[in-house]
């Protein structure tokens, strides 16, 4: 039996006047992937968003319902943010590496956090951080060159190594692949799968495939409402709502 | 004469814009054509053939027409006797005709003179007469000849376009060749001030004293003299009161500036954003000389006042003063700027940098500013190009003398401060002290410019990342 990780209940949040999400009752399992699929607009980003508290950033946004990671509120107005992204870091859609070069694009968050100290800890972190995320061979050499100045999936995988220099414990993922080709594609693919050993992942992708390929768990979403969630196996092969079936077999969305 | 012509012209094109629609329409009815433009560019097309050549016409007429005159009236009076013997006395005995025939002028008329003011009238009489005779066949053949376009002619819309295209060309045309002109006229006044003054004394100088200079020919100035102007014309005092009063300016506007434009972007609400933005750039929109006075006056004295407290010596025309003021001046120009490139760093950094537990301070101070430091030295640049070129608050609250000091409570020049002194009054204009001025002008034109390139080039490099 696996553990809990993240538990939503009867999440809703609110754009102005527009509601989002409406009443999302979704379980995330700890060191496994789940995926959020479902057609644009439909509240994917908009939930995962919750679970760092990055809606924060924008002005009208309002969250009510439930959210707890390891049983601590996230929603609480008290929650120190800064140490719950700590424990949750995110890669977007369009890879977003700072205007530094690649060691401090990497080294930004352990110094936010104070970890790291002396400089060869950096470098340890540093190290680290860019062999899990599969960049440190490619890079090695050259990390006091800038971070835009890598290709587009290495500079994805730059922000996975971001995310991941902070240790996290749960890793967000807002279609992580959207802006690459096929073969980062699958380089990031093959990372997800091997950075699952330690992290609680959560992906949101339009690509079915990918879904299929690197999740263990996969929830629906249509119109801010979670209209389906289990399986990845059994969403698509056998998927008891009849819109999850049109949504997957391609006839909407 | 040449203001009721040009009246005439375009009542006459505005009438043809409305004949040239209606025509074509009904040419277009009545014979069943389908013409290729609307209507109202057939009313365009006669506008423009009605117009554009009486006015060309009547712009060069005006340019040679007293060239002409005087050159022939100058050769009647020669003939009837008239003596003169270089250009200058032939010039007087031309405005003196001139100032009969205009019926001004009060001293004796001789023969000579009355007879040349008879052909004077006469020839103006002719001239006016053909360039109105001229004009109006100039203007009669362009209308047929476009009237009778508006049948056969499908064209012209693309005729309409291709003068349109024309006009646009001919106004930067007079834009670029009015800066070329300036420059030239810089340049060349800026060469007969060095061919007295060494560029060397000049750059390296350190006594401007301009005065030492008053009146005197710069082609009659001795061996002996030259010796004694050779150290009046020093630069290095104007260009350190100018970069000491600019850096009192840019320490007063660039953190004011920046951390305006920084709580502008990042943390106002749209609401105060929206009250506050206009407020900010109000102070851009208040004349300069407001500015001078209130640090004159105001300002000035009450530095004075503390400084006395202290039992400080001030002046009451301090470069802290002018510095101060200029600075408050210059503020909008880095703020909004500032702002401006803040806003324009996109918002998924700022996104990955809250992702990994930042706070907003730490992300606008290690990635925000970061990202837009080419554009805000950019724009600092540009506040500083302005303040050097800043003369109305110095003229009144700096001070004219000429001292090399870096103490902020005495009084200092600057380089365009100089240029007003030299220039206000009456002028010798081939003194060294008044081609000073050009020399002054043109050595602050160059540095503007290089600080203007360098400025622009780091917001365009800044651009292009982004983009």
């Amino acid at each position: 039996m696996t553990n809990i990780k993240i538990k939503s209940k009867n999440l809703n949040v609110y754009y102005g006047d527009k509601q989002a999400l409406f009443d999302v009752n979704l379980d995330l399992n700890e060191k496994e992937v789940t995926a959020l699929i479902g057609p644009s607009g439909c509240g994917k980003s908009t939930f995962i968003r919750c679970i760092n508290r990055m809606n924060d950033v924008i002005d009208i946004c309002k969250v009510t319902g439930n959210i707890e990671m390891d049983g601590m509120n996230i929603n609480d107005k008290d929650l120190d943010v800064v140490s719950l992204r700590e424990k949750v870091g995110m890669v977007f859609q369009k890879p977003n590496p700072f205007p530094k070069s690649i060691y401090d694009n990497i080294s930004y968050g352990p110094k936010i956090h104070g970890k790291g100290e002396t400089k060869s800890e950096l470098d340890q972190i540093v190290e680290k951080s860019l062999k899990k995320s599969a960049l440190w061979e490619e890079v090695k050499d050259r990390l006091d060159e800038p971070g835009t100045s890598l290709s587009g999936g290495q500079q994805q995988r730059l922000c996975i190594a971001r995310a991941i220099s902070v240790n996290p414990e749960v890793i967000l993922m807002d279609e992580p692949c959207s802006a690459l080709d096929p073969i980062a594609t699958a380089k990031i693919e093959e990372l997800i799968d091997e950075l699952k050993k330690t992290y609680t992942i959560v992906i949101v992708t339009h690509s079915m495939a990918q879904a299929v390929r690197v999740s263990q768990k996969t929830g629906f979403f249509h119109l801010g409402k979670l209209i389906e969630v289990g399986k990845t196996e059994k969403i698509f092969k056998n998927p008891d709502n009849k819109m999850t079936q049109d949504y997957i077999t391609g006839r909407f969305g | 004469m040449n203001i009721v012509l040009i009246f005439l012209i375009t009542i006459f094109s505005i009438s043809l814009f409305f004949y040239g629609k209606s025509k074509s329409k009904t040419i277009s009815i009545k014979d069943n054509i389908k013409l290729n433009a609307l209507p109202k560019f057939y009313g365009y097309y006669l506008v423009l053939w009605c117009s554009i050549p009486a006015l060309v016409f009547l712009l060069v007429w005006s340019l040679f027409e007293p060239v002409i005159i005087k050159s022939i009236i100058i050769e009647t009076a020669a003939n009837q006797g008239a003596t003169f013997n270089d250009k200058n006395e032939a010039n007087l005995i031309y405005e003196k005709i001139k100032a009969i025939h205009l019926g001004t002028y009060f001293g004796d008329i001789d023969s000579i003179l009355k007879e040349s003011a008879l052909a004077y009238a006469k020839f103006i009489n002719l001239f006016t007469n053909s360039k109105v005779v001229l004009i109006f066949g100039i203007i009669i053949a362009s209308v047929i000849y476009s009237l009778k376009k508006i049948k056969n002619n499908n064209k012209a819309r693309d005729d309409v376009e291709v003068i349109l295209k024309g006009l646009l060309f001919v106004s930067s045309l007079i834009a670029i060749l009015t800066t070329i002109g300036i420059i030239f006229s810089l340049l060349f006044e800026s060469i007969k001030f060095f061919s007295v003054i060494n560029v060397f004394d000049y750059l390296f100088g350190t006594n401007w004293s301009p005065q030492r200079a008053f009146v005197r020919d710069a082609s009659s100035i001795t061996a002996a003299e030259l010796e004694e102007l050779k150290d009046a014309f020093g630069f290095i005092p104007l260009i350190a009161g100018t970069s000491f009063i600019a850096f009192i300016a840019m320490l007063v506007a660039v953190p004011i500036g920046l951390f305006s434009g920084i709580y502008m972007a990042e943390y106002a609400s749209i609401k105060v954003r929206r009250i506050s933005k206009p407020i900010i750039e109000i102070l851009a929109g208040i004349p300069t000389v407001v500015y001078g006075f209130f640090a004159a006056l105001t300002v000035g004295p009450f530095f004075r006042q503390i400084g006395e407290n202290f039992g400080l010596t001030v002046s009451s025309e301090s470069a802290l003063a002018a510095g101060l003021i200029m600075g408050i001046m210059i503020i909008p120009y880095v703020s909004s700027l500032s702002d401006d490139v803040i806003n324009s760093v996109p918002q998924s950094l700022r996104d990955g940098s809250y992702a990994v537990g930042a706070t907003k301070s730490e992300t606008i101070k290690q990635v925000v500013i970061p990202a837009a430091l080419p554009g805000i030295i950019g724009s600092v640049l540009l506040a500083v190009s302005r303040a050097i070129g800043e003369t109305m608050i110095v003229v009144m609250a700096a001070g004219l003398a000429a001292n090399l000091t870096i103490n902020p409570l005495e009084s200092t020049t600057t380089i365009t401060t100089q240029i007003v002194m030299i220039l206000v009054g009456d002028q010798e204009f081939d003194s060294p002290k008044t081609q000073s001025a050009f020399a002054l002008g043109l050595t602050l034109f160059i540095a503007t410019l290089i600080l203007n390139y360098i400025a622009q080039r780091a917001v365009k490099k800044y651009r292009e990342k982004y983009d």
